[in-house]
């Protein structure tokens, strides 16, 4: 059951930690050369950068009071010189740096699309889909640049403060402690505000999530909320979510904004200390005026790197939002997962048996309790009883779309699904849900799926023996008709006989049809029934249904109730019975009479 | 603002030169000229003129942030209003992820090119301009060798420009794949599973990915071809500034204070040009983006009021189709259909897969126009109706059943939110779903996922089915609402549907005999075409679809019969 709509905000299971931050490592850590060797690379165009100003100076100072032409046309072509080799390390910086952090973005996005292909149904039902698309797209996009840039640029930060320092101190130890001193008070600032910057910007990306959520759930339902007349509705609740992102991004940029702001005032109170103390002292020639216009100059020089710094830092706690989100993403459990040493399935004859099982979907919840049988390899098997007595839980158990709570289920009397891969389980078996979902593409992409190495005539034979061939090539394209994601433009039974050739396709071992056929019309559904009673041949089946005429010729009918099986048998069996089953039956029976007369 | 932002940018470059000219001062009188007094006095100028442009300064990013805020909210909601009242067709052609990048990675193009972008334009510009004009009143010729760079360096951003354009656009594209590709993948989780796909799906979107990737890089390499002239060209300014301002010195045409003056100022000429090709990259991502917003901002629904459509009084109920033809891309999907129902009547329609049935319903919802034909409540053509009047006389529980992540109370209430409480329970009773209801966790609380996953297709049906009877509709159609439930529960349903507490027109879709056999007309739909019509005793008589059918879903019910017999002799 879900836990969260579009207007509910995410609550954070791990705060950012020192752990996250490792983990990011892992992603750059694959690129540290190449981000060694641009580090160097803007040091040495930083380091070609400073020959500049020495160039102009020897300019100005000897070749035009002197004026020596010649000389004047060499420190011209030198200056030319040391601006190519600027550039040219510069140019090959941005080059390898742009491939790093496109290539930590791609490898981000890779991780966190191959990790949800594994979570459960039940990580897809708890959340908006809006909420998980947003974090493979968006949020992956703006870590990039912090985790590329952010961490060369910080460290050449770093680097040049050291060197200001240096220099600094050793002009003037005394005055550079007067400049310094701004530092811990910018850093207590920082750790003063740092909480309610990361609330702030943690609850923009609940905000930007929530927006996102309900901007693809209106897409997609669209066609309801304009039959419905609920136009006016959403776009009110639209526009009050779209006011919460406003309000939390406008909360969040007006304390980031204020970081720099007080660095470039420490700057002017530093700067201004600096000049009353070196002045005072200079009445007692403690220091020389040299020394204070150099110390004037050395303060820009060393607070510029931590205004840049600063901005960095921003970005960082903007951005860690993001991150921990994608992280944890990544962190959710795979519940159901390939077993250390799980084997691959042979191709089995299809003999299933339920031992003891139990399941439930909540735990103390019990949907299934202790049930156990055998279906032979070829049996049809038809699973009847009230709606939500769990009839699709147990085809969904067989195909281990979930983990028992108890018990097991073994094929062929000797594997057990839990201890074989899930790839290999779930190609021999065919399911076809009660959805069926339609991807964009063609009508043959769409029925390939079931099949990839499928060709054309097979693909064509599969549509054929479910009856869905007629409508397909009345469709402008035939089987390249293109088909937009969720097929619109098909009706439901057609959709269903797409999935149902999809299905098919697939040539599962076990075939489950998990009401396939309830919106496809009577005369259709006996001719597909025919069509597939050759392709069922030989396969085990498990059919769910609630029009008894489907299944009245399957082998055995379980009646699902009360967490388990109430009754078994053939059609005839149960019948003579007068059970449950009975009494489901002729209540159709009686309506169909009822119909009669 | 918008405006007082950028008038503040202005005013805050221009005070950036204050301080550099009060430190001369400081240098000059303090230091050198030895007077002490002035130092206090300069000192606290400096610092009021910094806290005044910080707060300036401050205060221009927060105009600037509000604006861009403002204006992204307002696109936001304008553009969700156009994408609420557009038609089906326009969902066809637009798929949801692309949908989503225009609402998400598009919009926000926009924003940072109105908070940041604008901001720095102003900056360079008039950075660039009152320099040149004060460069000028000191000394034209060198000021024209100076900015002799300038055509040559437009002349390559204008290239560099024109080129990029298409790797934006192409970047933009590769990125709205991405999103379609996660987003189908994401929505279709439970197909992907079932046949074991998850390997194929990581590599259909590794390729969006490796794409997007590439795409970005491919900017980024024609990026790097022409940095280095832009960047050298920029630098050419100072070059100039001192090389030929040393020979203009020589030559005696300026004076060595006068070529000062330039050095320290070459800089605000030559950040701009520096800045002009990353100005560009952004501009063209903007446009790239700002023309994929305008799209949908103009594009505008097909069905909308008509100028002379009317407000009645009261919803009658009364249907009638007059010779209405439908196609979809060329493909004839009605043809020639008539029917008339009348208030409170009950119209059954039957028919195979595809023929068309759901349509009917669409037309009449106004979701589609016909091609040809009329379509007529209460003797009044839908088009002249006002949509939100017809649509809300129409009750639809829709064959596909879309839920919305709400409770489950919010989702019967979706067109109804004036419903109690105890209206909702009891919509839920006359649809067989309060029982299930009552066992969920939070009962009516409890929160379900989008489109309903995690409920069974019956129990989804129900949900739907209550929350068309919620709205109390003059129309009440059921579209094949009860193909998953037990005949049981089918019956239970049409018992409440026969005893509704309003008085309603009712058209019912469906598979089963059992389903419409009470209708006060039947009508078959074969191929677009009405085939049969009638009561179910006349359709019966006649050997057509209806009578086909009927045998083939009765046949188990006879030799049923006879097993039924079998037992109680």
């Amino acid at each position: 059951m879900a836990r969260n709509k579009f207007d509910i905000d995410e609550k954070l299971e791990s705060p950012f930690s020192m752990a996250h931050l490792k983990r990011s490592f892992t992603y750059i850590r694959r690129h540290r050369l190449k981000m060694f060797f641009a580090l160097m690379l803007s040091g040495m165009a930083s380091v070609a950068g400073l020959f500049g100003p020495k160039i102009m100076q020897w300019t100005l100072d000897d070749a035009v009071p002197n004026k020596d032409i010649s000389m004047l046309a060499l420190l011209a072509l030198l200056y030319i010189c040391i601006l190519a080799i600027s550039i040219l390390f510069t140019t090959v910086r941005s080059h390898i740096m742009a491939r790093v952090s496109q290539d930590i973005i791609y490898d981000i996005r890779e991780d966190l699309f191959a990790h949800l292909q594994k979570l459960p149904f039940s990580y897809y039902d708890s959340r908006p889909a809006g909420k998980i698309l947003v974090r493979v797209i968006n949020y992956v996009n703006s870590v990039a640049d912090m985790l590329s840039n952010g961490i060369i640029n910080s460290i050449l930060e770093v680097i040049n403060i050291i060197f200001i320092v240096v220099f600094m101190f050793s002009t003037n130890a005394t005055l550079s402690l007067v400049i310094v001193a701004g530092l811990p008070i910018f850093v207590l600032f920082i750790v003063v505000i740092k909480p309610k910057q990361r609330r702030a910007w943690q609850q923009q990306s609940n905000k930007n999530s929530n927006y996102n959520a309900y901007l693809a759930e209106s897409i997609d339902g669209v066609h309801v909320s304009q039959l419905f007349v609920r136009q006016q509705i959403n776009i009110g609740i639209f526009a009050r979510l779209a006011a919460a992102c406003r309000a939390a991004w406008m909360k969040a940029i007006i304390i980031s904004n204020s970081v720099w702001v007080s660095v470039e005032l420490l700057t002017q109170i530093v700067f201004t200390v600096m000049y009353i103390a070196g002045v005072y002292w200079m009445g007692g020639a403690i220091v020389s005026f040299g020394v204070i216009l150099a110390m004037g100059q050395y303060v820009s020089r060393f607070w510029q790197p931590i205004l840049n710094l600063a901005n960095i830092y921003n970005m960082f706690i903007n951005n860690i939002a993001y991150l921990e989100r994608i992280f944890e993403t990544m962190d959710e459990p795979v519940t159901v997962d390939n077993m250390p040493g799980a084997i691959e399935l042979p191709p089995v004859s299809g003999q299933v048996e339920f031992r003891g099982v139990s399941f439930g979907y909540e735990p103390g919840v019990p949907v299934l309790e202790n049930i156990s049988f055998t279906v032979e390899a070829g049996e049809s098997i038809a699973l009847v009883g009230p709606t939500g007595a769990g009839k699709t839980t147990v085809v969904n158990l067989l195909s281990r779309f979930y983990n028992l709570t108890g018990g097991e289920i073994l094929l062929d009397g000797k594997y057990d699904i839990s201890r074989v891969t899930l790839h290999s389980l779930r190609s021999q078996m065919g399911i076809m849900m009660q959805d069926s979902f339609i991807f964009s593409g063609t009508v043959m992409d769409n029925i390939r799926y079931g099949r990839l190495d499928a060709t054309e005539e097979e693909i064509i034979a599969a549509a054929k023996a479910v009856h869905a061939h007629d409508f397909i090539i009345e469709m402008e394209k035939g089987y390249h008709t293109e088909l937009n994601e969720r097929g619109s433009r098909l009706s439901a039974g057609q959709k269903q006989l797409i999935s149902f050739a999809r299905t098919m396709l697939a040539n599962p071992r076990i075939l489950i049809l998990d009401e396939a056929t309830s919106s496809i019309d009577t005369k259709t559904e006996r001719l597909l029934q025919q069509g597939i009673r050759v392709l069922l041949e030989g396969r085990t089946s498990f059919i769910i249904a609630h029009r008894l005429s489907t299944i009245k010729n399957c082998n055995r009918i379980f009646y699902i109730g009360d967490k388990g099986i109430l009754e078994s048998g053939s059609h005839t069996q149960l019948m003579n019975k007068k059970g449950l089953y009975y009494r489901l039956y002729t209540a159709q029976a009686s309506e169909m009479e009822a119909v009669v007369h | 603002m918008l405006i007082a932002g950028l008038a503040i940018s202005v005013v805050v470059s221009c005070m950036l030169l204050i301080n550099p000219y009060m430190t001369s001062l400081l240098i000059d009188n303090v230091i050198v000229g030895k007077n002490t007094e002035f130092l206090v006095p300069i000192l606290a100028a400096m610092m009021i003129v910094q806290v005044l442009r910080m707060g300036m300064r401050f205060s221009m990013h927060m105009l600037l942030e509000t604006s861009s805020q403002h204006m992204m909210y307002n696109l936001r909601c304008s553009l969700f209003k156009t994408l609420q009242n557009q038609e089906g067709s326009f969902f066809s052609r637009n798929r949801t992820g692309d949908l989503m990048t225009r609402m998400t990675g598009d919009l926000e193009f926009c924003r940072h090119f109105v908070c940041f972008i604008s901001h720095q334009i102003t900056d360079a510009v008039v950075m660039f301009v009152s320099t040149l004009i004060f460069f000028l009143l000191i000394d034209w010729q060198l000021t024209l060798a100076l900015v002799a760079v300038t055509p040559l360096l437009l002349f390559i951003t204008q290239k560099y420009s024109n080129k990029v354009r298409p790797h934006f656009i192409l970047m933009r594209e590769r990125l709205s794949e991405m999103n379609t590709a996660a987003q189908e993948n994401i929505a279709g989780n439970r197909v992907v599973k079932a046949f074991a796909r998850e390997a194929y799906e990581r590599e259909k979107f590794k390729e969006c990915n490796r794409n997007f990737r590439d795409a970005n890089l491919g900017i980024n390499r024609l990026w790097l071809k022409f940095y280095p002239f832009i960047e050298a060209l920029a630098n050419f300014m100072t070059l100039i500034t001192v090389f030929v301002g040393g020979l203009f010195i020589i030559r005696g045409s300026i004076t060595a204070g006068e070529l000062a003056i330039f050095t320290s100022l070459t800089w605000a000429l030559a950040a701009p040009m520096r800045n002009l090709g990353v100005l560009i990259n952004d501009i063209q991502r903007f446009f790239t983006s700002a023309n994929k917003v305008i799209e949908i901002y103009y594009s505008r629904p097909l069905i909308v009021d008509r100028s002379d459509a009317v407000l009645h009084d009261r919803v009658k109920g009364h249907i009638e189709f007059r010779n209405v033809s439908f196609s979809f891309n060329k493909v004839p999907i009605l043809k020639d259909i008539s029917f008339k129902v009348e208030p409170g009547q009950t119209l059954a329609i039957i028919g195979p897969t595809g023929s068309g049935k759901t349509m009917i319903i669409n037309l009449l919802a106004r979701l589609y126009d016909a091609d040809r034909g009329e379509i007529l409540l209460d003797g009044c053509n839908v088009k002249l109706w006002k949509l939100q009047q017809l649509r809300s006389a129409i009750g639809t529980a829709t064959q596909e059943v879309f839920l919305f992540s709400d409770s489950v109370k919010g989702n019967i209430a979706f067109g109804n939110q004036a419903l109690t409480e105890q209206e909702v329970h009891d919509f839920a009773r006359r649809a067989a779903a309060d029982e299930f209801i009552q066992k969920m966790p939070e009962g009516y609380e409890t929160i379900i996922g989008e489109r309903g996953v995690g409920l069974s297709g019956g129990q989804r049906q129900r949900i739907a089915l209550a929350r068309a009877m919620a709205v109390q509709p003059a129309i009440l159609v059921l579209d094949d609402t009860t193909s998953a439930l037990d005949m049981e529960t089918e019956k239970l349903i049409q018992h409440q549907i026969d005893n509704l507490p309003f008085k309603c027109t009712k058209i019912i879709i469906a598979q089963r005999i059992s389903s419409v056999k009470n209708a006060d007309e039947i009508i078959v739909l074969e191929q677009g075409i009405i085939t049969e019509r009638g009561t179910h005793e006349q359709l019966l008589k006649r050997n057509g679809y209806y009578r086909q059918t009927y045998e083939l879903q009765n046949d188990i019910s006879v030799d049923e019969k006879a097993v039924f017999n079998c037992g109680t002799q």
